[in-house]
């Protein structure tokens, strides 16, 4: 075999791999927006579904439609939801919204703390924190329950069954983007910070005007990540959250499958709506996601 | 524009670090005192670790200061918060703020003092001006080059009208070309402003050529405070004499032998060795006569060793070369002493052979003798 031919085999077999792989990655999703549109409740298993149906994501956007109860009969029945999917939306997207910022915050300054200031202890409460982080939330979901509980006793609007309370709950998980951040700054040179101090900028000064705009894609990324991460979290804002109107897109969309009947189409129809925000949360950030905003400030 | 109370007045100042339970870990500063005069040039030069850069953070407020005082014109800056203690400061790795544009850059600390937007506009574009950044006012500093960039920097002190600039390591990111058009750019800056300069660099050529005084450091000393030519001709020990000047001065160890009129310098493990004597003569003799048989260090600069004889009082060598460095205009010769090696500089315009024989006249009044113990010039 001579290389031209070695080659060509070489790249028929990466492209039929990466072809592959991007079909394995593609059918689930693909399959999940077919049965969006499938009639009837059956798991979702066809790619193209033989008839194309709205009902299910007529259901999901409150829209009253007729929709077949008894197959054998043949019976219909106008059909609207109680309590409307959409608002589970609204309530993932808010929630998760505010959660984001506030973690923005939170592990923003805290990060800069902890890459810029002296302090005792810091070591081990960096330590700390990253020790604490690798136990997943569930683990203290008794312990929230009866935080939110407390609290709630004193100040119902952040007790239990508020998404106040569950945002709080949310707020706690802090820790891992206070070392991504951190990260990110100890990248920066203090000098540029030292430069501002001379220049007569306060510590909070430097910190506004020179360091977070120069960290834009590490906060970027941090929101894109925890904005995710609390649209789909379900342990937490299912135990926190108990009545239907209050739920998140996670616990409604698991409250479609029953023991006795799964169903799917509703389901598949909340999942890919619950894509939606996430899709456009990453086309605002990009344009936050480039390299470079530091080049040119100090010559490394 | 000359100010009248940029002087710097730096007293017993000690600069202490501490571990994490307040124990002393390393002091970089030991009690230095050091007067910079109203619109000097000073020049912090030594070694890295010698404490020149920590000095100037001590003076700029970036670090506290352990022990002693700084003052600038009649105040005592201990206390007070950089921005108020009338310094500008510009970085080794230019610090600038990458997001604003070189306007803004420049503008920053005008704009935080509220200063009225046509003064700093006024500011601004007379900085740029000076330092011909006119046509860039609006880019980034991404888009400007290496020498841009530091200029940038210097505009922005500038632009804050300062008492005194504080300059650490401006030129060592920059390319050789640039370094050298910097240093005249930052010379003629320092004649059009007549502001006081502290200056800290490890480079001895920066150090020479800028500094109107250099303060040459080393282990958190200072070692000598002088003009360039009398640190260079009168180095007061052997750390300066042989930190500056490039190839340094020869130091060579060994001793006086005092016999009758004869004074005889003999190098260590030279004793016998025609090439390890040097015969003293001159004022030079009279001083080595006062200080009578004893070990020394024998301090001679490489140009003051000639081809030709060209003055009275000289001793003449006679050593093989071990190694020629022709550099144009003149040849770095290596003489093989007995256990040291001597480096000439010869004016000449022949190439020299390894292991030839050379005799060399060397300018007997040009040389220095130090103590071995304390280094210290005799």
């Amino acid at each position: 075999m001579n290389l031209e031919t070695k080659l060509k085999t070489r790249k028929f077999f990466a492209h039929l791999f990466l072809i592959l792989f991007i079909l394995m990655i593609m059918t689930p999703f693909l399959t999940v927006i077919a049965s969006s549109f499938s009639r009837g409740h059956f798991a979702p298993s066809k790619l193209f579904p033989t008839e194309i149906s709205l009902n299910h994501w007529k259901y999901v956007l409150g829209i009253p439609h007729e929709e077949v109860v008894n197959i054998t009969t043949g019976e219909t029945r106008i059909i609207k939801a109680d309590v409307v999917p959409i608002l589970w939306f609204w309530n993932s997207i808010k929630i998760s919204v505010i959660a984001s910022f506030g973690i923005l915050l939170l592990s923003g300054t805290c990060a800069y703390a902890f890459a810029r200031m002296k302090f005792a202890f810091k070591e081990q409460t960096m330590t700390g924190l990253l020790i604490l982080q690798m136990f997943p939330m569930v683990l203290a979901l008794v312990a929230f329950y009866t935080i939110l509980e407390f609290i709630g006793q004193f100040a119902p609007s952040m007790g239990l069954n508020t998404h106040a309370g569950l945002t709080l709950i949310y707020l706690g998980g802090v820790s891992i983007y206070i070392w991504m951040i951190k990260g990110y700054f100890e990248t920066i040179s203090t000098s540029i910070e030292e430069s501002a101090r001379i220049d007569g900028a306060s510590p909070f000064q430097a910190f506004i005007m020179i360091l977070l705009p120069m960290s834009a894609p590490i906060f970027a990324v941090v929101f894109i990540l925890s904005f995710i991460s609390y649209m789909s979290e379900y342990p937490v804002a299912s135990v926190v959250l108990q009545t239907g109107e209050k739920w998140t897109l996670a616990v409604g969309a698991n409250s479609f499958l029953y023991e006795q009947q799964k169903l799917w189409g509703r389901f598949s129809a909340l999942a890919v709506l619950s894509g939606i925000p996430i899709t456009v949360l990453f086309i605002i950030c990009q344009r936050f996601l480039v390299s470079g905003l530091t080049a040119g400030g100090v010559k490394e | 524009m000359a100010k009248t109370n940029g002087n710097v007045s730096i007293k017993q100042l000690k600069k202490t670090y501490l571990d994490g339970k307040g124990k002393p870990v390393f002091t970089a500063v030991k009690g230095i005192n050091l007067e910079i005069e109203n619109g000097e040039f000073m020049v912090l030069v030594g070694p890295s670790g010698c404490g020149k850069s920590t000095t100037l953070r001590m003076v700029a407020g970036l670090e506290d200061i352990s022990e002693g005082t700084i003052s600038i014109g009649e105040t005592v800056v201990n206390k007070l918060e950089p921005k108020d203690r009338g310094i500008a400061m510009v970085f080794q790795n230019y610090a600038l703020y990458p997001h604003l544009s070189v306007f803004t850059n420049m503008a920053f600390s005008l704009q935080l003092n509220k200063v009225p937007k046509a003064e700093i506009k006024k500011r601004v574009q007379k900085a740029a001006e000076i330092l011909g950044l006119t046509e860039m006012l609006d880019r980034k500093p991404k888009a400007l080059s290496g020498g841009q960039r530091q200029r940038v920097a210097v505009g922005r002190s500038i632009v804050r009208d300062p008492k005194v600039f504080l300059f650490d390591e401006p030129l060592s990111n920059l390319d050789a070309k640039m370094r050298v058009q910097m240093r005249t750019e930052i010379s003629n800056l320092h004649e059009r402003l007549g502001t006081t300069i502290l200056y800290v660099t490890h480079d001895q050529v920066e150090a020479m050529t800028m500094g109107d005084r250099i303060c040459v450091m080393n282990e958190g000393e200072i070692m000598q405070v002088a003009d360039p030519l009398t640190l260079y001709k009168k180095p007061e020990n052997m750390f300066v004499a042989s930190f500056i000047g490039s190839p340094p001065m020869n130091l060579i160890h060994g001793e006086l032998q005092i016999q009758d009129a004869q004074v005889t310098f003999i190098e260590e493990g030279g004793s016998g060795h025609h090439l390890g004597r040097i015969q003293l003569k001159g004022p030079l003799a009279e001083k080595a006569k006062t200080l009578g048989n004893r070990k020394i260090v024998f301090g001679m600069r490489p140009e003051h060793l000639n081809e030709r004889s060209q003055c009275e009082n000289e001793a003449v060598m006679t050593a093989p070369v071990s190694l020629a460095e022709p550099m144009g205009a003149e040849t770095l010769l290596h003489l093989e002493m007995a256990q040291h090696r001597v480096i000439g500089r010869i004016q000449n315009d022949r190439l020299f052979k390894r292991r030839e024989e050379v005799t060399l006249y060397l300018n007997l009044d040009k040389c220095s003798l130090f103590d071995p113990k304390t280094e210290q010039v005799l």
